[in-house]
């Protein structure tokens, strides 16, 4: 690792005004610092910003604040995002392990790197990691790798489950930028394709921090299920991931999400098959035709073939699984 | 247990705890990194980042120019090793790897330089900034790709023949490929090395036997055995990776040699994937014919496994073979795929792990042709009364008792004949068994024991205790044999000074150590009876059957029993401490009998259609380890070992690349073994009969056949639910879908 100058800033302002391009800012620090060690991310200056930004979690009749230090652990406890969003505390809890779920911020979730191994291992070529060197997971490893949405010049996935969660909800991202100005961004829209940048995981400006996340209220507390498929049952990333929620109406969709995680660049929301799901019933027939619709045009690479039937399944699964209500 | 390093109070354990339980828990007891020496500076490792070729040139200008930083040791700046001085010392040195004795790249990772500096950051950051120009040739690394260009030899003795069963009514012949597995201990392996004078080596290093480490050095620094002391005392697991020495051990004896300071080298996480041998990728082909009556009448048993550029590491893959069945006809073949990888070594049930997975697939499979009951077909085919091999009478082999057993703990009964009879929506259900047997054998150990005044005794040997429960164990034995209170006797092991003791490696370590237990506590009674007899005429002759000490005092086993206090023996005889040592080994029981571990596992499992999940809910482990000295330790042995096999079978796979020619990933969140989630309470059960020819104990080692069946009663426990029958491990969800 190399050497670096540690600070801590007290005011939201008074970070961002330390913002450069060989500065990072520090939270909970479950990526980055492994980052760092790897000397994938090599900042000459470190700032510690757990104490600007918000760490509270606020409610009103219509949404819910999540403030960008609240903890992924205290989203899980929260009970109002127990009783209105579980899909949102389901999520977090299918992520990481208790430890890293204690330390990550919901900030820094949305900001984490890929675990694309190749970007992780400093001998191999990565546009990602080092634009214009060539990425190795396309003719290589990549088993955990995209099936859509990639590009030639990279073919890694966002990590997240809790994203995966928050795309499937249209979140709302809340940026404070560097006159301390707020501006909104879609949470579908924050994380982005790698396209001829990869370097760039999301359109967070070079001047701003993420300030909080807001999810309107829905009616997708009853009928949910986050279905993370994955080589082992605990502290493993998603092979595939699905988050699902039905609005029914006895047994008639009247709207429905669809997301998943481990599959694209970054949280895919499927939104042909959730037009499809409005107004049928909720039948095997009915989700085993929206799986359908979802796994027609994927293109997987020579070693993720399976991620293809194994969305099949995880989306059917998930959504059968919305039918047993409030798990 | 204590620390050799700072004076402790021993804090006895619960009843039926492990010795070094309350230090470990309380973070007291050291491992080797963890000691304070006086001055100690660090060294840290870089690797090549190339496959193959040789090292042009170093430079090593900006790395130098880190704070702290004391020294680099490279090929071309090094202290002398005098065992590794040319090329034929280095040849006849059997080391391995001639970490920094070569130009050489043989593998991606291989250690090129050493930076030595005050700190661990200046050293670590320092080593970031070495750069090397390499001539670079081409590389192999995937085993399956290189496996199929090398040629098949005979290995061992051929039985019958291949034709006396070429017509048998019922054949299976298939082909099984396991992935490399890593041994990834909690502990990483490090060592501390502090040269106390020029020709006087003292370490604090991670591995499964000193003396093996002692001798090594011993050697290749050209300095007395007696002048090394080695000190292992608490190990993080070890699972076989530690029986070997490795080039780290020696980087950290040549830093402290170069800059003439104690020096302390930890092994990261990454550099574990290819710095202490792992269990090689391994191909294999089985042919297998039985009779209508389900006797097994041949097999064939061909075998491949990796290898690394410079050492041939063969993993002994159809040694289980030749063993656990009654096979008229048998004939085995094996060879090794040399690649551009680190050298593998033994893992858990090295070589029977990867045979027997195919072997008990092969027999499962023929069970179903058979329309025969897998357990009926094994226990109609074991060579329950003599080692197929060797001929000779087993002392005790209960395999036969352990797969009864087993088969009535998971209701054996419930499991369909045929595949997919056991649907429940997307799930269905499935029942599999396998056996595992492990030569028991047994080494010639010592061990001494201390006496104070107060009865207190400290039981001592060489040998380490990997969390086995060898130190437990040795409690447990001493206190048997001599009626001394299990809060009285300390252990103290894992020190080369101590009286010399194998590794504990092969499931040898409670055989060995057992013996000697045994007759150093009979010792002290014999001494203690000799004392006694000074005062009292009767403990003349006194056998040490006959006696029994207490906490304060020997006595007879008899109502009268002529109680001596230690303390009129020690004032009368003037002691201070009573010392005692003695050895024990094995000797003509060898020519008379065959020894052997068995067990026989059985798992119960689900499999959903839609989503290739595999979730074990039950899993049953029956052994036969002769008389079990310590339960809970042995259980606790017995789960762990289970639990590995659940990793191997579904889960545990190092990656290569074949274009970039190196591991792909190097982190535990990428490489997958069991967590809790993955694996259910393991009920482990066992046979309990003292073998009473291996040792004075009866005992016989368990680490290896706790893992042996594992892989094959689950991949056999799958093909029950699913009809899919899985030969590649391990068996991930993409293998499973699609049934």
């Amino acid at each position: 690792m190399r050497p670096f100058i540690f600070s801590k800033s007290s005011a939201l302002s008074q970070a961002l005004s330390k913002k450069n391009n060989t500065t990072q800012f520090i939270a909970g620090g479950t990526n980055l610092v492994d980052l760092m060690k790897k000397n994938i991310a090599q900042p000459e200056s470190l700032v510690d910003i757990t104490t600007v930004l918000p760490d509270k979690i606020t409610t009103n009749t219509k949404s819910i604040q999540i403030g960008a230090m609240v903890r992924n652990t205290a989203i899980t406890n929260n009970a109002t995002v127990k009783a209105k969003y579980p899909l949102l505390a389901k999520a977090i809890l299918a992520g990481a392990s208790p430890q890293i779920r204690n330390m990550a911020s919901t900030g820094g979730n949305l900001l984490q790197r890929t675990r694309c191994p190749y970007f992780y291992d400093i001998t191999t070529p990565c546009n990602k990691r080092k634009p214009g060197t060539g990425c190795s997971a396309m003719q290589g490893q990549n088993r955990m790798n995209a099936i859509v949405g990639y590009s030639d010049q990279c073919v890694a996935v966002h990590p997240s489950d809790m994203c995966v969660a928050l795309a499937a909800l249209d979140a709302t991202v809340t940026l404070t930028t560097k006159n301390n100005k707020q501006e909104n961004i879609a949470f579908t829209n924050f994380h982005r394709l790698p396209e001829n940048l990869p370097e760039r995981d999301n359109n967070l400006p070079a001047n701003a921090l993420i300030h909080s996340i807001s999810i309107n209220e829905n009616p997708f507390n009853k009928n949910y299920a986050y279905v993370k498929l994955r080589d082992r049952d605990s502290y493993a990333f998603a092979l595939v991931s699905v988050a699902a929620a039905l609005q029914l109406s006895g047994n008639t969709i009247v709207q429905a999400r669809l997301a998943s995680g481990g599959v694209a660049h970054k949280p895919w929301r499927w939104t042909e098959a959730e037009q499809y799901l409005k107004g049928k019933a909720a039948t095997a027939t009915t989700f085993s035709e929206a799986a359908t619709m979802i796994t027609k045009g994927l293109k997987p690479l020579s070693h993720n073939g399976f991620k293809v039937p194994l969305l099949h399944g995880a989306v059917e699964t998930a959504l059968q699984n919305c039918l047993v209500a409030s798990q | 247990m204590g620390f050799f390093d700072e004076p402790y109070d021993f804090v006895a354990p619960p009843d039926d705890g492990r010795v070094e339980g309350i230090y470990k828990v309380t973070g007291k007891g050291k491992y080797s990194a963890e000691y304070k020496v006086d001055n100690i500076c660090y060294a840290v490792m870089v690797g090549s980042t190339v496959a193959a070729g040789s090292i042009k040139s170093f430079n090593l200008s900006n790395a130098k120019q880190v704070a702290g930083v004391l020294d680099i040791i490279t090929h071309q700046h090094k202290p002398v090793v005098p065992g590794l001085a040319d090329e034929a010392k280095i040849a006849s040195a059997r080391f391995g790897l001639p970490v920094f004795h070569t130009d050489k790249i043989y593998f991606k990772g291989q250690p090129i330089a050493l930076v030595i500096a005050e700190t661990l950051e200046d050293a670590t950051y320092a080593a970031s900034l070495v750069e090397a120009q390499y001539d670079t040739e081409s590389f192999a690394v995937d085993f399956d790709k290189a496996q199929a260009a090398v040629a098949l030899t005979a290995t061992g003795k051929e039985r019958g023949t291949m034709d006396a069963w070429s017509n048998a009514p019922f054949k299976v012949e298939a082909e099984y490929n396991i992935k490399a597995e890593v041994h990834h201990p909690m502990e990483m392996h490090a060592t501390i090395a502090e040269w106390t004078a020029t020709d006087k080596l003292k370490l604090y290093d991670k591995n499964q036997g000193v003396n093996n480490v002692q001798r090594t050095f011993a050697r290749l620094f050209a300095i007395p055995e007696k002048n090394i002391e080695v000190i292992s005392e608490y190990v993080g697991g070890g699972f076989g990776s530690g029986l070997r020495i490795w080039p780290h051990a020696l980087a950290a004896i040549m830093a402290a040699k170069q800059v003439n300071r104690p020096v302390k080298l930890m092994l990261t996480r990454p550099q574990m994937f290819y710095s202490v041998g792992y269990r090689p990728a391994s191909w294999q082909k089985v042919q297998l014919g039985a009779n209508a009556e389900g006797k097994l009448l041949g097999i064939l048993h061909q075998s491949k496994n990796g290898t690394s550029k410079y050492e041939n590491f063969n993993e002994g893959i159809t040694r289980v073979t030749r063993l656990i069945y009654n096979f008229e006809n048998l004939k085995t073949e094996a060879a090794v795929v040399a690649l551009n990888l680190s050298t593998p070594t033994w893992m858990r049930g090295p070589g029977d792990c990867t045979g027997d997975f195919a072997v008990e697939s092969a027999i499962d499979e023929i069970s179903y042709q058979l329309k025969m009951d897998p357990v009926a077909l094994r226990l109609k085919n074991i060579a329950t009364e003599k080692n197929p091999e060797t001929g000779l009478p087993w002392s005790t082999n209960f395999l036969n008792e352990c797969i009864a057993k087993g088969a009535a703990m998971i209701n054996w009964q419930d499991r369909k004949p045929l595949p997919m009879q056991d649907i429940n929506g997307d799930w269905s259900t499935g029942y599999g068994m396998a056996v595992g047997m492990w030569n028991a054998g047994r080494g010639n150990a010592s061990a001494a024991i201390e006496m104070k005044k107060d009865g207190s005794i400290t039981v001592q040997t060489a040998m380490t205790d990997i969390g086995t429960g060898t130190g437990t164990s040795m409690q447990n034995i001493a206190h048997d044999v001599t009626g001394i209170s299990k809060t009285k006797i300390k252990i103290e092991l894992g020190n080369s000074n101590l009286p010399a003791a194998p590794s504990q490696g092969g499931s040898n370590g409670l055989s060995s150590i057992s013996g000697a237990v045994v007759a150093v506590s009979n010792l002290l009674k014999q001494k203690l009876a000799e004392y006694a007899a000074t005062e009292n005429e009767v403990y003349k002759n006194a056998k040490p059957t006959d006696i029994l000490l207490s906490d304060t005092g020997i006595s007879f086993q008899t109502a009268n029993n002529q109680f001596v206090s230690y303390t009129s023996i020690w004032d009368k005889s003037k002691l201070t401490v009573l010392e005692v040592e003695a050895s024990s080994g094995p000797g003509a029981e060898r020519q008379q009998y065959s020894f052997c571990s068995s067990a026989a596992h059985f798992c119960k499992l689900k499999v959903n259609r839609k989503t290739g999940k595999v979730k074990i809910e039950k899993m049953v482990a029956v052994a036969d380890g002769g008389k079990i000295v310590s339960e809970k330790a042995a259980a606790n042995q017995m789960s762990g070992a289970a639990v590995g096999g659940i990793g191997m079978a579904l889960l545990e796979e190092m990656t290569t690349d074949e274009r970039l020619g190196g591991l792909v990933g190097d982190d535990l969140a990428g490489y997958h073994f069991a967590v809790n989630a993955d694996a259910p309470i393991i009920d482990v059960a066992f046979i309990g009969k003292p073998d009473p020819n291996i040792n004075p104990t009866g005992s016989k080692g368990l680490g290896e056949v706790g893992i042996i069946g594992v892989a094959a009663a689950i991949s056999n426990a799958i093909y029950n639910a699913t009809g899919k029958r899985l030969r590649d491990l391990p068996i991930t969800p993409d293998k499973v879908l699609g049934w």
